[in-house]
């Protein structure tokens, strides 16, 4: 079960970091186009919001990589281990986390971020739950 | 093993937990003693101490990162600033300043602190005489002293210096100011209109009267108020909120806000409905009459109302906030009106030149920075009804750029005008509905027949049925004709901010030159007067023989005192009148401006000058020596006789040139003759 636990963050790590890679990519260009719907001051709050997403995306995609390589090489306990728990907490941060970011940045009020952002504290919570569980199999 | 481990993992959580918390203790510790060290440790010049519900610009940043950006590229943020190498425009590296009465200033940089070694201001104006000028060595050896400069003030026009004088918080001034534009320094006296005479110290202004407006929530503290005692003698421990015009200015004390607002659920709750913060003012969002007050507060004339208000000010600062009735604290000058107010009485007691010479004869002001005087004795404003089409500040101008304005922030920030109010649009937003809304009665005043006018003009989309000038031209530009440049101030001309039309009779009654004549700056007044009725049905007045002879520009520019000659010699170089006019025979005028006894007018002679064709490179020091002056006057007027041959120059009797292109001396001498000579000092 473990491995099929393994595969399964490895396959999600790599493509999240795919998604989130190309997402830091279209960042860029919209810095190098100097598109001002990004840029302007007036977008800080948006610029910050998708920031934060392409960062959170690009290092939770990182986690499950190495999430799926400690599964595989078994160094977990396997009493104090519930992988169906940690990897739904894990595969719900990595949507909720830089998901939230990046909603919050499409409609803002100044320096406040949309509503969107109100799932970011559950990515949170549910990332600190996974680790947390990761951290005492260990 | 199990229980090792645990025990490994509980001593790894402490320390994780005891590092978080030592780096948010020493975080907090940080930012506290920032502050403190900042200003808390200054006893030489005023200090930055935010109390009675004031927090600072930097609270406000967080949640309006848009505003914070554009107020912080605007020059209202560096009005006042600490000096430092970072903040001062000049170069203070091992400089020495020969503009300035008496011996040189030395200015150096000793690690991050400026100094500057100079004659001391307060013991110069008894020991030098009249006209003399800058420059090594002239005048009688005063004292020299050598102080730390701490402040400065401006940045966009020019930039001035104020120095520790040792006697607690209060500040003199450098005797040299720095010009932004040209970026050189000049004497103090030679950036205002004064008639020539020996330099005046400025000890104890800062404290006494820069810090109401040029800061936030600025208190003089002086231990009597400024003026009734020798500074010498005062003891000031003047404080402000934040120095520069900052967010609280306008908005008013924003700790009530801040606090509010850091719950997000009252935030998201006020983004929501879309409701009006009471916590906190929104001068775009008040009565067009209160949120032009907000600008008022500084951009006017005011007295206070009485002796025991100024006394109160000196200690706690002016009581005025953001959304208040200005006019419930102070006594806004207005000629026309309150003429006769003991307030106004006492100021004249003390300044008896002073309503000549900022306000015209029919009560428009004349003097820079005091918008809001013209804004009140508007048409637009005065006789306004309806509160949508009412004229404020706003109406034209906005504190925080446009989010759809393309223009970058550097050049929003020169006139900070709104997007839509750089050409006609801003008169239009009223303008181009005629009188739809205006009551039977009010539909046959004047300026409901004109508003008619305008209306279906625009309504046209051909602006010159109205305007009697091409549709492309800056004649149908509507602040052309109804802002001319006739407001004087920081070496130049600005727009009048008392909407008019122009009027003949208002230059004979006043000595204002007109909007027509400020543009064709070669036709007389006669040919306005002329036109106008011919345009508009206003009558022409009964017109002296210059006036139906000589050019207006050219009479007011002979006979005219110092403010008037200043408005003439910028127009000269005003780039649609030149346009208008011809530029050919400019240049003799000119010449003659720089030998004006007034530095202010020679300035802009100058600047004039060498928008001519040939004079693009003339070399001219306006507060050179007058023997250096009249040298350089004579080449001026041998430039334009050597370019006479090859050029088609005009020789119209009405700019007063002969036949044979010689000037008509005896008339430009007898209206020199009749120049009005009288004292001019503008308060800037």
């Amino acid at each position: 079960m473990q491995t099929n636990y393994a595969q399964r963050h490895l396959r999600f790590g790599w493509w999240s970091l795919l998604l989130f890679a190309t997402l830091g990519l279209t960042l860029e260009t919209l810095h190098g186009l100097k598109v001002r719907a990004y840029l302007d001051v007036s977008n800080e709050t948006r610029r910050l919001m998708w920031t934060l997403a392409h960062a959170h995306g690009t290092l939770l995609g990182l986690v499950h990589v190495a999430f799926g390589l400690t599964l595989k090489s078994a160094a977990l306990v396997p009493s104090a281990l519930n992988v169906r728990a940690i990897s739904s907490a894990l595969i719900a941060a990595s949507v909720l986390l830089p998901g939230g970011f990046f909603l919050g940045g499409i409609a803002f009020y100044g320096g406040d971020p949309g509503l969107g952002v109100l799932l970011v504290p559950f990515g949170a919570m549910s990332l600190i739950a996974a680790v947390f569980m990761i951290a005492r199999a260990t | 093993m199990r229980r090792l481990a645990g025990v490994r993992n509980r001593e790894m959580r402490g320390v994780a937990a005891a590092l978080a918390l030592v780096a948010a203790a020493a975080l907090a510790a940080a930012i506290a003693r920032e502050r403190v060290e900042r200003e808390g440790t200054v006893t030489d010049r005023p200090a930055q101490a935010a109390r009675d519900g004031y927090e600072s610009s930097s609270a406000c940043r967080a949640c309006h990162p848009s505003e914070y950006a554009s107020w912080h590229a605007s020059f209202h943020r560096t009005m006042t600033q600490i000096a430092s190498p970072e903040t001062v425009a000049a170069s203070f590296d091992n400089v020495s300043v020969s503009d300035v009465v008496g011996e040189f200033m030395r200015l150096e940089i000793r690690g991050q602190q400026l100094w500057a070694e100079f004659d001391d201001p307060d013991r110069v104006g008894a020991g030098v005489g009249v006209g003399v000028s800058a420059g090594a060595g002239v005048g009688p050896r005063v004292a020299r002293i050598r102080r730390r400069v701490v402040m400065t003030t401006g940045s966009h026009n020019q930039q001035i210096y104020w120095y520790a004088t040792g006697n607690s918080r209060v500040l003199g001034q450098l005797p040299a100011i720095w010009l932004t534009a040209d970026r050189r320094w000049i004497p103090r006296r030679a950036a205002v209109m004064r008639p020539p005479g020996p330099p005046h110290a400025e000890t104890g202004a800062w404290n006494g009267i820069c810090v109401a407006c040029h800061t936030t929530d600025g208190r003089p503290r002086l231990d009597a108020p400024f003026g009734s005692r020798p500074i010498a003698d005062q003891i000031a421990d003047t404080t402000s909120a934040e120095f520069g015009i900052a967010c609280e200015a306008c908005h008013g004390p924003g700790g009530d806000h801040a606090r509010a607002n850091a719950r997000p659920l009252r935030r998201y709750w006020l983004h929501f409905t879309g409701r009006a913060d009471p916590t906190i003012v929104r001068p775009d969002r008040l009565d067009p009459r209160r949120s032009s007050q907000v600008c008022g507060q500084c951009h006017s004339f005011w007295e206070f109302a009485d002796a025991a208000s100024e006394r109160r000010a000196n200690s706690f600062g002016l009581p005025y906030r953001p959304g208040d009735d200005l006019t419930a604290t102070r006594l806004v000058v207005q000629p026309t009106v309150n003429l006769e107010s003991a307030a106004m009485k006492a100021l004249l007691a003390d300044d008896p030149a002073f309503v000549r010479d900022t306000f015209w004869s029919d009560g428009m002001v004349r003097a820079t920075g005091r918008e809001y005087n013209g804004l009140i004795d508007s048409p637009c404003f005065r006789k306004a009804t309806d509160p949508k089409r009412t004229l404020s500040c706003f109406s034209c101008h906005t504190m925080h750029e446009d989010a759809g304005d393309a223009r970058p922030l550097e050049e929003w920030r020169d006139d900070q005008l709104a997007a839509t109010a750089r050409d006609n649009s801003a008169c239009l937003q009223c303008h181009d509905r005629g009188t739809e809304r205006a009551a039977p009665q009010e539909r046959a005043a004047p300026q409901h027949v004109a508003d008619v006018d305008v209306a279906r003009a625009f309504q046209a989309r051909d602006p010159s049925t109205h305007t009697h000038h091409r549709a492309d031209s800056s004649g149908s530009v509507c602040y052309n004709c109804h802002m001319p440049y006739t407001t004087y101030g920081l070496l130049k001309t600005i727009r009048s901010h008392q909407i008019s039309s122009p009027s003949v009779k208002e230059t004979l009654e006043t000595g204002r030159m007109n909007a027509c004549n400020l543009c064709h700056v070669d036709q007389t007044l006669a040919w306005t007067a002329e036109a106008i009725n011919k345009w508009y049905g206003r009558p022409a007045p009964p017109l002296a023989p210059d006036d139906e002879s000589v050019a207006a520009s050219l009479v007011t520019l002979l006979k005219g005192d110092a403010g008037q000659r200043a408005i003439v010699a910028q127009s000269l170089g005003w780039a649609p009148a030149q346009r208008a006019s011809g530029t050919s025979w400019m240049a003799p005028y000119l010449a003659l401006l720089l030998d004006d006894p007034y530095d202010a007018v020679r300035y802009i002679a100058l600047r004039s000058l060498i928008t001519l064709p040939g004079f693009e490179t003339f070399q001219f020091d306006f507060v050179a020596p007058p023997q250096t002056r009249a040298t350089l006057r004579v080449r001026a007027l041998q430039t334009w006789r050597d370019a006479r041959a090859s050029s088609s120059r005009r020789v119209d009797a009405a700019l007063l040139f002969n036949p044979d292109g010689t000037f008509n001396a005896p008339t430009v001498d007898r209206l020199m003759r009749e120049r009005n000579t009288r004292r001019v000092v503008y308060r800037e």
